[in-house]
């Protein structure tokens, strides 16, 4: 990793009220790395995610994207800047197309990069589809819709929240290959997810969260399946 | 004697065109923004009156009054939405409704206290008279059929402007769901408070005509909603071309309805709402 990575999250927590969702979350990735967020259901991810493209109420800390604070900016500008989310759950809009909900990622963003040719060429069977409403596509199909959108904003940073969630495990596999592709596009990927095989299959690095704090961090070869299941489901000490 | 009831149906024709120019904004921020405008009949009658204003005071024609009235009103359209609904947009249905409730209060006060009770009505000259003879016993007013080409061209455009520019793309895509129109990063209090500039757009034209066309005093505004309220939920939430419809098929009930008894008018209108609500409480062309 570079001494001065792509984003560089120091000391980040996260509030909702009352409740600390992130506690001290220091986080990095650098140019060209895909890094991966494992963690159970409420460990926090979301809200990292959330908190990058800003829009939780309230952080304490600093992220910093190729050196320029985000916290307190508004999220179209921070997405302007090169930061681009595939929320979880998709949550494309049903009664806009195929064409126009990938279109919006293109006005939201920056511009250049990846075509839209570019992308039916990662999802031929989007291009047949183009003028359906999004809501009429196979849960696969509105993935694959989603990470367009995002990536149609040309990031150098994009953020993938549970992109395998409710997914039939042949087309999680179909998804998880593309994202070697984009990388080597010099797009770096932060990917957050609850299926520990796929996501350190995949990652350069890891962390791993549990209620809220980083507890594990580093290669995926260089650390025993052993202690990551035990940071992952809170059995140290 | 079937001459007058041809008549009487072509009359209603055109006087849904009118109806279904109050209901268009309407049709726009409940069908397809998704809240509920309780003031909206009111607004209408403010520009009405804003219209008498520039007319009396100014001696301006109503078509340069209503002009006028056109960016004015977008503004004011943009500016109600942003610092206003935008607050209470999203939380609730209810707290929508009770702050258009509110501000459907303050309008018809303020008129009151300013213009007064009496009933008015904007002189627009030789169109209010002018008839075309078409067959018969049967006479379309100039005026009635200007607006209801207009309302026609009216919802063509809108139709347009939503499904097929970038803008309509955005209004619907945080109609949708406003909180993912945030995550992917658009700017959604902008653009529903453009949303509500265009239905500024619907309110003034509607009110430049319906100034010259009707008589109109400052409690005019909550019957004026009630009409625009049947017409959308008729033509279906969502679907533009249905409220035009919804628009026509009241004033064909109230022109009919009127035809046997003049008390008949508006309940008739009523009526036939209710018995289509009946049978289909979707409406005729939801979009949703």
């Amino acid at each position: 990793m570079s001494a001065n990575p792509l984003l560089k999250i120091d000391g980040l927590s996260v509030y909702y009220g009352k409740f600390r969702a992130l506690l001290d979350v220091s986080i990095d990735v650098g140019e060209g790395e895909i890094v991966s967020i494992i963690g159970a259901n409420g460990a926090g991810k979301s809200s990292l995610l959330k908190a990058i493209v800003g829009q939780v109420p309230k952080v304490e800390g600093d992220i910093r994207f190729e050196g320029q604070s985000l916290v307190g900016r508004g999220t179209p500008d921070i997405v302007k800047q090169g930061v681009a989310l595939v929320p979880e759950g998709r949550r494309l809009f049903p009664s806009l197309t195929v064409e126009e909900n990938r279109t919006l990622g293109w006005e939201t963003g920056r511009r250049g990069g990846m075509s839209r040719e570019d992308i039916y060429g990662f999802f031929p069977v989007l291009k047949e589809r183009r003028n359906q409403p999004a809501n009429q596509l196979s849960g696969g199909q509105q993935q694959m819709v989603a990470f367009g959108r995002a990536l149609l904003a040309d990031p150098k940073l994009l953020l993938c929240d549970e992109i395998s969630l409710g997914l039939a495990p042949v087309i999680i596999d179909e998804l998880y290959k593309i994202l070697p592709d984009i990388r080597d596009r010099g797009v770096s990927i932060l990917l957050i997810e609850q299926d520990i095989g796929r996501s350190l299959a995949v990652a350069d690095r890891f962390y791993c969260m549990l209620e809220g704090k980083v507890n594990l961090s580093g290669k995926p070869d260089e650390v025993s399946r052993d202690d990551v299941i035990k940071s992952y489901f809170g059995g140290h000490e | 004697m079937t001459g007058v009831w041809v008549n009487q149906i072509v009359q209603g024709i055109l006087l849904g065109g009118l109806y279904a120019m109050f209901a268009l904004g309407l049709s726009l921020s409940a069908g397809v923004m998704r809240f509920i405008n309780i003031a909206h009949g009111d607004l209408i009658v403010l520009v009405c009156f804003l219209v008498l204003t520039l007319t009396t005071s100014l001696g301006l024609s109503p078509l340069v009054a209503a002009a006028i009235t056109l960016p004015v009103v977008f503004a004011g359209g943009y500016l109600l939405q942003r610092l206003l609904l935008q607050r209470v947009l999203g939380q609730h249905v209810l707290p929508v409704i009770l702050v258009t409730f509110g501000l459907s209060i303050i309008i018809q006060n303020a008129l009151q206290g300013t213009y007064g009770a009496d009933t008015r009505k904007v002189q627009g000259g030789v169109i209010e008279y002018a008839t075309i003879h078409v067959a018969g016993e049967i006479n379309v007013g100039v005026l009635p059929l200007v607006i209801f080409v207009s309302a026609i061209l009216m919802v063509w455009l809108l139709d347009r402007l939503l499904y097929r520019t970038r803008i309509g793309a955005r209004i619907r895509a945080v109609s949708d769901d406003v909180a993912a129109a945030n995550l992917i990063g658009l700017p959604s209090p902008h653009i529903f408070a453009l949303a509500m500039g265009f239905v500024g757009v619907t309110i003034a034209i509607s009110a430049g005509f319906m100034s010259v066309w009707t008589n109109f005093d400052p409690t005019s505004g909550p019957s004026r909603l009630l009409i625009a309220f049947e017409a959308v939920v008729l033509g279906g939430l969502g679907s533009l071309w249905g409220t035009l419809i919804g628009g026509i098929i009241l004033g064909v009930a109230q022109a009919v309805g009127g035809q046997f008894d003049a008390a008949w008018q508006v309940l008739a209108g009523h009526i036939v709402f209710l018995i289509i609500f009946a049978l289909r409480p979707q409406g005729l062309f939801p979009r949703y």
